[in-house]
């Protein structure tokens, strides 16, 4: 009973996947909250649910937690159906978005209460020991005997967090945790949460519509749009493929350029840009000639030049950002993008001054063509 | 300076309020209890404690009182909350506000006439006559302490409804939740979260109900007919019937001190109950 074994990252190959959602749809009324969502939680991992205000991240989360039942579809924990277990029967925690910390209870008595839930009852000697372990975790040795209203905005996340960890659950969910934390704190927090997991090797899953926090933080980001997956992947797939124009403008930043397919060869496409350019993208789906097609550039694959060849533009506006400089640049019929310059570019070629004419080009293995959205 | 000017400015209506319609009436008081009874009724000032040593007479007022009022003031708890919670948590937003109203609808007729609707359906022909019917005979329920019981839980419940439903509707849902998700059954959720937490209102409520019922009157002379009185009915009986003002100042000064006391009490044990730092607003 005392300790539970707890899923490593090696598991993750096992594909026993520790939390499931199987064509959940969750509807308030006429609204739609979260529609046919379909995701397999891997045990120790640390996932994230990454969209805009109101897309279905906390109702997600609330169903894993047991607080609402889909209106269609299955949730699974540990290879069993849940939808009709209640939350106090599920083996989970959640660390709430404003904490939800007992007022009337001491930092100790917070942290013990889930324990002190457990029948036949732990004795009081090893709850006291479990949460001055679960303190220590969090930094707050020392805290037990203060008032929840004595603690600071970091300290309370702390207690909310150790609140959670305490009972060892299987999955622990965070619902925005930082979102109330001033930006130094915040970045301070990511580490020690990051840290945290890998000590603990509990799966965590991060809601957040913090971008940074989601791409530095987790091992795979599932990113939501009006109650609908659009895309999982690790940080890095997401960046570098993109399947839509949303993931792409969501992970990162892009530089969109509509046009039409007039021919392909592989993976490469032949996009006509709306000024009459030519360019060529790789293409992850099928397309067909004559079809919509959006093609994204990342800025740090742009090259600006002074030489011919590429897309005329001059530049509007230069920002020294040390390793790299960013370009605002415009062109004629395409509009504004940006472009990210690194620092050698710069030594070699001397800084671009802004109103210079230049021409901007790019590899065509690294522009994408992407479901447009 | 000037700050300090306008906090008077502030308090000056309600301190002189005060001290008109309380201070100084209650100094008036204190002067007369220790005065004697004037032949023509009225009172003569003295500084005698003859007045002081008659309280005996009037045992029964105040064992009534003193005995009603706690066990009125549970009573009205009990049905209260109940009420409270399920209009703070379980009904539907959307009528919560209907419902409320509801609650103080009775306030809009007066509580003379609410009592007399009571004395029927407590007198023989209501209830007793309806008990005779189905076969329990010989219940008498008007006159009794009973009957005032039931007259002052029903006249005083709003009052004890309104501020239980205010720290409930106050109580944030989260902490519900967070409690469910740490395994807490709901029942367990409700001991160690709801109910610490609705503590202030309850101390309120209780508070306002107690303190009003050790003063009332009206109730127990409609319902009790005579036979149950309250110190209130003692007072009204010495200053306006038999005029003998000395002996009734007497009774009122020791039925404020016996209020004090009790209340002092009750704030030391509500104090000591624990509840967080600035939650129990009314003290
Ligand atoms: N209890 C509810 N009743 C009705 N509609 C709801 C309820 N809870 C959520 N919704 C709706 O469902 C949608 C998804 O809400 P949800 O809280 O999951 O968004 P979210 O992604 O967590 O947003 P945020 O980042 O702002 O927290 C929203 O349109 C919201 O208005
Ligand atoms: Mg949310």
């Amino acid at each position: 009973m005392e300790s539970v074994q707890y899923a490593t990252k090696t598991d993750l190959v096992s594909g026993n996947a520790i939390a499931e959602l199987r064509g959940v749809t969750k509807r308030y009324g006429s609204v739609l909250a979260a529609s046919d969502l379909d995701l397999a939680i891997e045990p120790g991992e640390f996932l994230s649910f990454l969209g805009p205000s109101g897309c279905g991240k906390t109702t997600a989360l609330r169903m894993l937690a047991g607080f609402e039942t889909p209106t269609e579809g299955q949730v699974l924990l540990d290879g069993e159906v849940v939808n009709d277990v209640d939350a106090h029967h599920r083996p989970v925690n959640m660390v709430f978005q404003q904490y939800a910390l007992f007022p009337h209870m001491t930092v100790a008595q917070n942290i013990g209460y889930g324990l002190r839930q457990i029948r036949p009852r732990i004795p009081k000697e090893q709850i006291n020991e479990r949460v001055g372990k679960a303190l220590a975790t969090v930094r707050l040795a020392g805290f037990e005997d203060r008032r929840i209203w004595e603690m600071s905005g970091g300290q309370q996340q702390r207690v909310a967090l150790a609140r959670a960890i305490v009972n060892e659950p299987k999955l622990l969910l965070l619902d925005e945790p930082m979102a109330a934390l001033d930006r130094k704190l915040r970045k301070e927090m990511q580490i020690e949460l990051q840290d945290l997991q890998r000590e603990l090797g509990i799966t965590f899953v991060l809601v957040t519509h913090d971008q940074e926090e989601a791409l530095s933080m987790s091992d795979r980001i599932c990113i939501m749009r009006d109650g609908r997956i659009v895309q999982i992947g690790s940080p890095q797939e997401l960046y570098d493929t993109p399947k839509s124009r949303y993931v792409a403008d969501f992970v990162g930043t892009s530089n969109f350029f509509d046009g039409k397919v007039v021919g392909y060869q592989g993976d490469l496409v032949s996009v006509r840009l709306s000024d009459g350019t030519v360019v060529e993208a790789r293409s992850l789906h099928q397309v067909a000639d004559g079809q919509d097609a959006c093609v994204s550039v990342r800025p740090e694959q742009m090259r600006l030049s002074r030489e011919e060849g590429g897309l005329p533009v001059h530049v509007h506006n230069r920002i020294f950002l040390g390793e790299h400089t960013e370009y605002l640049v415009t062109h004629a019929i395409l509009g504004e993008f940006l472009v990210l310059s690194p620092r050698q570019t710069e030594m070699n070629d001397g800084p671009f001054n802004a109103g210079e004419s230049l021409t901007v080009s790019w590899d065509a293995g690294t522009a994408l063509v992407l479901e447009q959205e | 300076m000037k700050q300090n000017k306008r906090n008077w400015l502030l308090l000056a209506p309600a301190g002189t309020w005060f001290l008109v319609m309380l201070i100084i009436p209650l100094s008036v008081v204190l002067i007369f209890s220790f005065g004697e009874r004037a032949p023509s009724g009225g009172v003569v000032l003295a500084l005698s404690l003859e007045q002081y040593a008659n309280l005996p007479a009037r045992w029964t007022a105040f064992k009534n009182t003193m005995t009603l009022a706690p066990i009125g003031t549970l009573a009205a708890l009990l049905i209260a909350y109940p009420l409270a919670y399920f209009l703070a948590v379980k009904v539907n937003p959307k009528w919560k506000t209907i419902l409320l109203v509801l609650v103080i609808v009775p306030f809009w007729t007066s509580i003379l006439i609410r009592s007399y609707a009571w004395i029927f359906l407590l007198g023989g022909r209501g209830l007793p006559a309806l008990l005779d019917w189905i076969g329990i005979e010989g219940v008498r329920l008007i006159n009794t302490p009973f009957a005032v019981l039931v007259g002052i839980v029903y006249g005083y419940l709003p009052l004890m409804v309104f501020p239980i439903f205010v720290s409930l509707d106050r109580l944030d849902k989260r902490l519900l939740e967070a409690a469910s998700d740490l395994g807490a059954s709901r029942w367990n959720a409700f001991l160690q979260i709801t109910l610490p937490l609705s503590i202030p209102g309850i101390a309120t409520g209780c508070m306002l109900v107690f303190i009003l019922l050790m003063g009332e009157f009206l109730i127990p002379a409609l319902l009790g007919g005579g036979k149950v009185f309250f110190v209130g009915n003692a007072l009204v009986d010495l200053f306006l019937q038999s005029r003998n003002w000395a002996f009734g100042s007497a009774v009122a000064v020791t039925l404020v001190v016996v209020m004090l006391i009790t209340v002092t009490i009750y704030m030391r044990l509500i104090a000591r109950l624990g509840a967080s730092r600035d939650d129990v607003a009314i003290m």
